[in-house]
């Protein structure tokens, strides 16, 4: 029987975590993935937290991980917003077209 | 035994005044008439912000921890909250015009730059993991909703989207640096941290390290140290003129005191670890400020560059109180780099004051040429508008050139002498850009005149900046000495 | 009251130049009704803030000397680095305060005097702020309780009296002078920087209290300079010896006072005769401390100054700008100051010092008085007979030349008979050599004095009609302030000389000023031979006497004199060839060296390197750095990425 322990959720917070952020810079088309890797990014420090809360039996780490969830949904609120104001202005969402400013 | 205590309040009153006050602002925003709410609602919360002042100055002496240990006040908090409160009330002071002529005049405006210097401070007074944490992204969440706060642009809404990103990405890092300092040290708490690698005598885990690095380039990216500045230019560029002044000045101090807190508090011990790398975003940052700045034409562009090398000028002082085991050198890197930012915040608000007054036919501009000829149609401006470039530039006696010597005077005596050497090397490419300026108002073809008229509160902003830029020189006491018991505080505890 | 008397001319200075460069901006040319009202608000409020302060100093220098207080007031701490620590203080005590007093009720007859004398002038409020401004950081130097502070004041009133020289920007004359002068104080300010950092090296302070203090402690110190072992106190004093000659124009350093005088004549009595050219005096009497160990130093100081004093005296006989006449007399004046302190006579050089500040300031200001009487003419030559014109200007010169030839019982008097006769009390060989040399300055002094006077308001008129016609006497607002420095001159001296020489000197001074004991020039001037006492007077008289009778009843002598001694006339005339002689030493050389090293090293190696190279190196990083700014969100995250990567791994490979 495979046993499941600390270093597995580890390494799977790091998988979620990298391609969290590759779906950052590898993505060109839509604002939206972006904002769907964030929240993946976010959603593997929470599986961190809880593993070494789990692991280390300490509660701070859970407590931490609730905060990272409020938070989360906050930013994912705001982050919308201002997506909604982009798609107004531009007529588009695709990641490519947001440089009117570079240099 | 009750079931829980109510924690001592008394430390945290300037942060429970502010979120009580935004709070109240709303409703005063809400409830009053419409036409000129925002004008109400503006007043008030510089109001509300100079208040906060004496009850952030409560404190004199010693060091108070609350709310279990994550809530700490010194006179370092105070010193990086002085300077922060300061700034985000001259921001929305200057706001007033601007958000006129743009035909953004709404209430929120002000309510969330007091909510962001909220956020900045809290993270200032934090002492613990998730305190910093939620810090952070009060003041981050807050800004970007500023940044793109003139809703018709698609400039303003770009520069909100670009930081939102980044931003978002940044806290990502910067969180998942934390978890693994968390799993890997067992404690969120600064003050167990610090104890943990002080018995460790320097020797700590792989996993602490790579939290240590991630959590440093989360806070890199909140002073936009290179390589983590690459919003800075587009956002300064693209968000409303008054939220950049704002963004120049206070995140950057709150960040600034953040990051030392965490370097010499928690990680103070591991300093023989993380010098090199705080050297490394030193001399990129100061790089890239003076040579990406030379051929920029817009001149809130050309603030963003500018602003990221002295973010690098200041970042010497961290580099220095890197130092292992001389306390007193580390204590003078922090001083010198307190003293660059009280400095740096002046020069900024000043220029900023300077750019806001850029109009023509009640229009605001901001290209670097539309400044040509100033020196005929409103030489008082162009006067003090070279006196702030030739503090930035580093030019002896003003400011700015004191606040380099102290920083520089901190890398020569912890023998960082390629830092100090690099550093004079780039603020001479550095005064290029800024004498530019100069040259363009006093020697070019004047192009159509900029509008005359400078509002009182306008007027009063330049005329104490640079006021305070000449005269520093004479009577540099307040800040030194504000600086010095503000480092005591992390020093001796 | 003490802060009151030093800082009241700096706000009057700052009003009057807000006037200038802020209000008057923005009057329309044709506006002159309101340019008018301008320039009496700055006239009013720079006057008025100067009498102030002189009031305010005659209160502190009652408070002081009268009633024996300590005046020394601490502003705030100024530099708190290491062990360099200072504060900005204001020294109470009698030497500072006489200053404080003398500069600041000389300085407020000057300002009103200039209301009447620049009243033609287009931009008066500059005027105003900056003389206001000259008197704020003399008063500085004069008050300051450490060195750094005096040299505050020091650069300060160096940086005025190069302003108010090339006052008249417009012409070249003014600013090469102005040039001139600031290029040759910094070889004297070289110095004295130098003697503040000698000084600070062996005292570890720069404060006057621990310095003077420890100067006896240190007496025997020494300090090694380019590999050899020299008296530590004998180097400082000689450094700061030299920033006193570049300011008070001893020679060797003295080429640059007689061009100054293109500054307006205002700006010639306060600054380059009355207050700013003595502040060497005062520096030495400053830190008679450390110059009484050194006697060395003392002997150059009386060398330089005695030399001087002959030098300058000899030159002014010949000189036929009114001014420049008078300018040499100062700078001779100043020589005798000098070896008075070389001597050890600090007292009697301060003395000096005080008295000369009125009658010169009364000489010039007069000497302004005929040259706006005769429109703008300062050539001697084109005057004359000028005495039943103006009276009251005639009357004047006659009590300012009296006090200068120091004839009984002006104060000039008082004052040049104690140095003469504490250099013959020195006993020692230079002190003969500066009392032989004086007599002789103080012959020709009374010579030229009358020869000025004869050939300006005696014999027949040589102006033109035009002018002739135009002349008038100066309005009251110039003739006062002359009339209340001509009180001085002709009292000053009788009445103060028991106190800054006489028998209640130890009171007068208090510890304001240090004489080891072993110097005894100033007791011995008391009991000199009848015939010492009385030489001055008589060679006084006599100097009188030869100018009567060579430009009065024999004008022919003095063209025949010219042409039979033609060579020494020719050398006199050209001041002993010091210009020449530098120009041939110093400035043919640099401008040599400069184009070579232009041609050589800028248009070859600066330029090469420089546009082509550096600069465009610059450019091309420029294009680069921006570059990478390419507006892509993805590139920006893909950088912040690579940062941390690039940062684990150095964490892990080179970090732990």
């Amino acid at each position: 029987m495979l046993e499941i322990g600390l270093s597995h959720y580890l390494v799977l917070a790091a998988i979620m975590f990298t391609l969290g952020v590759f779906g950052i810079f590898l993505n060109r088309k839509n604002v939206i993935i972006i904002m769907m890797s964030i929240e993946l990014i976010l959603l593997a420090v929470n599986i961190n937290l809880v593993a070494f809360s789990a692991h280390l039996g300490d509660m701070v780490g859970q407590v931490f991980a609730l905060f990272v969830l409020t938070v989360a949904a906050g930013e994912a609120a705001i982050g919308l917003a201002i997506l909604v104001v982009y798609f107004r202005n531009r007529g588009t969402i695709a990641v490519e077209d947001i440089r009117i400013m570079k240099g | 035994m009750p079931l829980a205590t109510l924690p001592t309040l008394t430390p945290a009153l300037p942060e429970i005044f502010l979120a009580i006050a935004s709070m109240l602002l709303l409703m005063l925003g809400v409830f009053s008439s419409e036409e000129n709410n925002t004008r109400t609602v503006s007043y008030a919360s510089v109001l509300v912000l100079i208040v906060a002042i004496p009850f952030v100055g409560l404190v004199t002496e010693g060091r108070t921890v609350t709310f279990g240990g994550a809530f700490v006040t010194d006179t370092f908090a105070v010193y990086i909250k002085a300077l922060v409160l300061v700034s985000a009330a001259t921001a929305i002071i200057m706001s007033k015009d601007y958000l006129k002529i743009q035909g953004i005049e709404r209430f929120e405006f002000p309510v969330l730059i007091v909510l962001a210097t909220l956020g900045m401070m809290m993270m200032i007074s934090a002492n613990d993991l998730i305190a910093l944490y939620l810090g952070l992204e009060l003041q981050s969440l807050s800004l970007y909703v500023i940044a793109s706060f003139q809703r018709d642009s698609a400039r303003s809404a770009e520069a909100g989207l670009k930081y939102f990103v980044l931003g978002a990405l940044a806290s990502g890092l910067l969180l998942y640096g934390m978890s693994m300092i968390y799993g890997f040290a067992g404690t969120t708490s600064f003050d167990t941290l610090a104890n943990i690698f002080h018995d460790a005598h320097g020797h700590v885990s792989v996993g602490v390290i790579v939290g240590i690095v991630f959590m440093l380039a989360g806070l890199a990216f909140k002073v936009s140290a290179v390589p983590f500045h690459m919003w800075t230019p587009d956002v300064y560029e693209g968000a409303p003129t008054p939220v950049t002044a704002l963004f120049a000045v206070a995140p950057k101090i709150a960040a600034m005191g953040l990051f030392i807190r965490v370097m010499v508090g928690p990680f103070g011990e591991l300093g023989a670890q993380w010098q090199q790398i705080i050297i490394f975003i030193s001399v990129a940052s100061m790089l890239l400020g003076a040579f990406a700045a030379i051929n920029q034409t817009n001149i809130k562009r050309l603030m963003a560059y500018s602003s990221i090398g002295h973010m690098g000028y200041a970042l010497i002082g961290l580099a220095v109180a890197g130092t292992a085991g001389d306390a007193a050198l580390q204590a003078l890197g922090v001083q010198s780099m307190l003293i660059y930012l009280g400095i740096y915040m002046f020069m900024n608000i000043g220029t900023f004051a300077c750019i806001l007054l850029m109009k023509r036919d009640g229009r605001m501009v901001e290209g670097i040429d539309d400044l040509a000829g100033l020196s005929k149609s409103n030489p008082g401006l162009a006067m003090i508008l070279s006196i702030f470039m030739f503090s930035m530039a580093g030019i002896p006696p003003l400011a700015g050139f004191l606040g380099k010597l102290y920083v520089f005077q901190a890398a020569i005596q912890a023998e960082l002498y390629a830092l100090a050497v690099i550093g004079v090397l780039a603020s001479v490419v550095g005064a290029y850009y800024y004498i530019r300026i100069i040259k363009v108002m006093y020697f070019d073809d004047p192009v159509d005149e900029l509008d005359r008229g400078i509002s009182l509160e306008m007027k009063a902003i330049l005329v104490v900046t640079g006021v305070v830029i000449v005269f520093f020189v004479f009577y540099p006491v307040p800040l030194l000495t504000g600086a010095e018991s503000a480092t005591a505080a992390l020093f001796h505890k | 009251m003490y802060i009151a008397a030093v800082f009241l001319p700096l706000i009057g200075s700052l009003i009057a130049g807000m006037i200038a460069f802020v209000a008057q901006g923005a009057v329309r040319a044709e506006d002159t009704e309101r340019k008018k009202r301008l320039d009496l608000a700055s006239q009013l409020i720079t006057c008025g803030a100067m009498l102030l302060a002189s009031v305010a100093a005659i209160l502190v220098f009652i408070a002081v000397v009268v009633n024996g207080q300590n005046g020394t007031v601490e502003l705030f701490t100024w530099v708190d680095s290491g062990s360099l620590e200072f504060s900005w203080e204001l020294r109470g005590d009698t030497l500072a305060v006489l200053m404080v007093t003398m500069v600041t009720v000389v300085s407020s007859m000057i300002h009103i005097y200039s209301i009447g004398y620049m009243s033609h002038d287009g931009s008066i409020p500059r005027f105003m702020g900056y003389m206001g401004l000259f008197s704020f950081f003399m008063l500085m130097l004069v008050s300051a309780n450490n060195l750094v502070q005096l040299f505050f004041g020091w650069e300060g009133v160096g940086l005025c009296s190069y302003l108010l020289i090339g006052f008249w920007y417009d012409r070249p004359s003014a600013n090469a002078a102005a040039i001139k002068a600031f290029v040759v104080n910094r070889i004297g300010d070289f110095g004295f920087a130098l003697g503040i950092f000698a000084c600070f090296f062996l005292f570890d302070s720069v404060s006057y209290d621990t310095i003077f203090s420890e100067a006896a402690a240190k007496s025997t110190a020494t300090m090694n300079v380019f590999s050899g072992e020299f008296h530590a106190l004998t180097i400082i004093c000689l450094l700061l010896f030299l920033g006193a000659m570049g300011k008070s124009a001893q020679l060797g350093l003295h080429v640059w006072l007689p061009d100054a005088m293109e500054g307006p004549t205002p700006v010639s009595a306060l600054i380059h005769a009355a207050t700013m050219v003595t502040a060497g005096v005062f520096m030495v009497a400053r830190m008679s401390p450390l110059f009484e160990y050194s006697d060395v130093a003392l002997t150059v100081v009386t060398l330089i100054g005695a030399s001087t004093a002959i030098f300058a005296a000899t030159v002014g006989c010949v000189q036929n700008d009114i001014k420049r006449v008078i300018a040499y007399s100062t700078v001779s004046q100043l020589g005798y100051m000098f070896f008075a302190l070389g001597v050890s006579a600090y007292s009697a050089g301060m003395f000096h010092l005080i008295t000369h500040a009125f009658f010169k300031a009364l000489l010039f200001l007069g000497a302004g008085s005929v040259i706006h009487a005769m429109s703008d003419e300062q050539d001697m030559r084109k005057m004359g007979g000028l005495y039943k014109l103006i009276p009251a200007t005639y009357v004047l010169m006659w009590i300012g030349s009296l006090a200068l030839a120091g004839i009984w019982p002006f104060s000039g008097f008082f004052s040049k008979d104690i140095i003469l006769e504490a250099a013959w009390g020195a006993h020692t060989g230079i002190g003969q050599y500066a009392f032989w040399l004086g007599i002789t300055a103080a012959f020709l002094t009374a010579f030229y004095s009358w020869r000025l006077i004869i050939m300006t308001f005696h014999g027949e008129s040589r102006a033109d009609e035009k002018t002739l016609a135009h002349v008038h006497e100066s309005p009251k607002v110039m003739i006062l302030p002359l009339v209340v420095l001509a009180l001085g001159a002709l009292f000053v001296g009788i009445l103060s000389v028991d106190y800054f020489v006489g028998e209640h000197t130890v009171e007068f001074w208090k510890n304001s000023i240090f004489v080891l004991d072993t110097h005894k020039a100033l007791e011995n001037a008391h009991h000199v031979p009848i015939w010492v006492k009385f030489l001055p007077l008589v060679v006084g008289i006599g100097g009188i006497a030869l100018a009567y009778l060579m430009y009065m009843f024999a004008p022919e002598l003095p063209k025949a004199l010219a042409s039979g001694f033609q060579r020494t006339y020719q050398f006199l005339l050209n001041k002993w060839y010091f210009d020449e002689l530098y120009d041939k030493i110093f400035v043919k050389p640099a401008f040599y060296l400069g184009r070579g090293f232009w041609k050589a090293g800028d248009g070859l190696l600066i330029d090469g390197v420089g546009p082509d190279g550096v600069a465009a190196a610059v450019q091309h990083l420029a294009r680069r750095a921006a570059a990478m700014q390419s507006g892509y969100l993805y590139h920006y995250a893909f950088a912040m990425l690579l940062g941390v990567a690039f940062l684990v791994t150095w964490f892990l490979v080179a970090g732990a």
